[in-house]
């Protein structure tokens, strides 16, 4: 199937983008790497008469060290993520996050910017960058702004972006050394597809006692959970009693749907099962 | 909108007249009338309709044409000279790697994407590399000893 007729605006910078965006308004929309976008348009599920391309706009697609993290511009690609020697290094559990998206073409195309600004209920990179803290600039009418990616979800495939604002870099602050991430993946149909969920942990220990335990989950809801109420385990081991009083608030704090993934039942059980096994890994390996 | 753009495919530049809304893979099949450019899912999951974009894997069936003015586009038609196939296709002809066919150009160009990144994929390696391409007539023992058999060529310096 052809796509309806539209035109591509290239502006060269953000603050003709947003003139762009705001000029055009619901006729128009930003597009990032251009997957799912035009997949959607090509389907005829959306149309938009011009495509705001930010691709044209300089600068948005390196991946910074800066003094207290690394800057993730919103055109870098998830290949590009996946591959980075900083990335690997600083965050190992958001490279795994990103390497296992769609198909290597899929991942060459795709851009982390797009990914979030979607606001897919099952994306893998969500839950990895909420419990690294991650931070979102946005640029817009009113100029430039930051809010924790924790605010930036709203509903299904609805997010915090304003019209003729603009998603332009994830900020991904560095973590203590004695802490540890890890994301876990669960696909209940082929390894290609999306997770039925995808569960992120994040863990800093102190003598063999939990720190700051954060944990969130992908697929579960309409948009990604992170589980809140975690700060109890703080100062103690992570024993059984302390494993179980999490999964009771992760049960009561998730509220998947049926779909061809798995039923409610079925994802609330994979939900316990995966939390689990996300707390042992980051309990057996943090330092 | 229309608009004019240039591509260097298969290392020619060819200047096109293309509309806003073409898929790479219009422009490639209906434009430069490369045949092996194949669209099966349209949704960038099956791999028939992959090219290299700089070297790069890509699904040239949801790529904008108007986005990859500039770039490198290698189809299948630009590996071999006419004459002589591309180690690749060698491999794949010796092993026997290709029923239907249809698949085989996007298997091919993926190979080649894999190899030039790491010459000595391991099997797992090149399993999940290729797992975003599809063989419906499952062939897929065979494609995977065409890399090995393709990987032993490559070592072999007489050409690349």
């Amino acid at each position: 199937m052809t796509i309806r007729s539209f035109d591509l605006l290239q502006p060269r910078s953000l603050q003709e983008a947003v003139e762009l965006l705001q000029k055009y308004g619901d006729e128009s929309r930003p597009i990032a790497g251009g997957t799912t976008l035009v997949i959607l348009m090509k389907q005829r599920a959306l149309h938009y008469k011009y495509l705001v391309d930010l691709q044209s706009i300089p600068g948005l697609s390196q991946i910074a060290h800066e003094s207290d993290g690394v800057l993730i511009g919103a055109l870098v690609t998830h290949r590009m993520v996946e591959t980075s020697p900083l990335i690997r290094q600083a965050f190992p559990a958001l490279a795994e996050a990103f390497s296992h998206i769609g198909n290597v073409r899929v991942r060459q195309t795709a851009s982390v910017g797009g990914n979030l600004a979607h606001a897919d209920y099952r994306l893998d990179p969500p839950p990895a960058l909420l419990v690294l803290n991650a931070e979102l600039n946005i640029f817009g009418p009113e100029g430039s702004r930051v809010i924790p990616l924790q605010n930036f979800f709203q509903g299904m495939y609805e997010t915090a972006l304003t019209p003729g604002e603009i998603l332009v870099g994830v900020k991904v602050p560095f973590t203590p050394a004695d802490s540890r991430a890890v994301y876990l993946r669960y696909s209940a149909l082929s390894a290609n597809d999306w997770p039925c969920l995808g569960v992120a942990g994040f863990l800093s220990k102190a003598d063999g006692r939990c720190k700051d335990l954060r944990i969130a989950l992908g697929g579960m809801a309409a948009t990604p959970v992170s589980v809140d109420g975690l700060e109890f385990a703080n100062d103690q081991p992570l024993d059984q009693p302390v494993i179980d009083k999490i999964l009771e608030l992760v049960e009561r704090q998730i509220a998947p749907f049926s779909d061809l993934r798995g039923s409610e039942w079925y994802k609330r059980r994979m939900a316990q099962l995966f939390v689990k096994k996300a707390i042992e890994r980051l309990n057996g390996e943090a330092a | 909108m229309k608009r004019e753009i240039v591509l260097r495919v298969n290392g020619r530049e060819e200047t096109l007249q293309i509309d806003d809304a073409d898929t790479l893979l219009e422009v490639l099949r209906d434009g430069l009338k490369l045949w092996s450019v194949r669209e099966s899912c349209g949704v960038g999951a099956c791999g028939t309709c992959t090219v290299l974009m700089d070297g790069n894997p890509v699904s040239s069936c949801f790529l904008l044409a108007a986005r990859a003015a500039g770039r490198e586009i290698t189809t299948l038609e630009g590996l071999g000279d006419g004459n002589e196939l591309h180690p690749i296709q060698e491999a794949f002809v010796a092993e026997r790697a290709l029923q239907c066919a249809y698949c085989t150009p996007g298997f091919v160009l993926s190979v080649k994407a894999l190899l030039d990144e790491n010459p000595n994929p391991s099997d797992d390696e090149t399993r999940e590399y290729l797992s975003g391409n599809l063989c419906r007539c499952a062939g897929y023992a065979d494609i995977l000893r065409a890399v090995r058999s393709a990987q032993r060529r490559r070592r072999t310096p007489a050409k690349t």
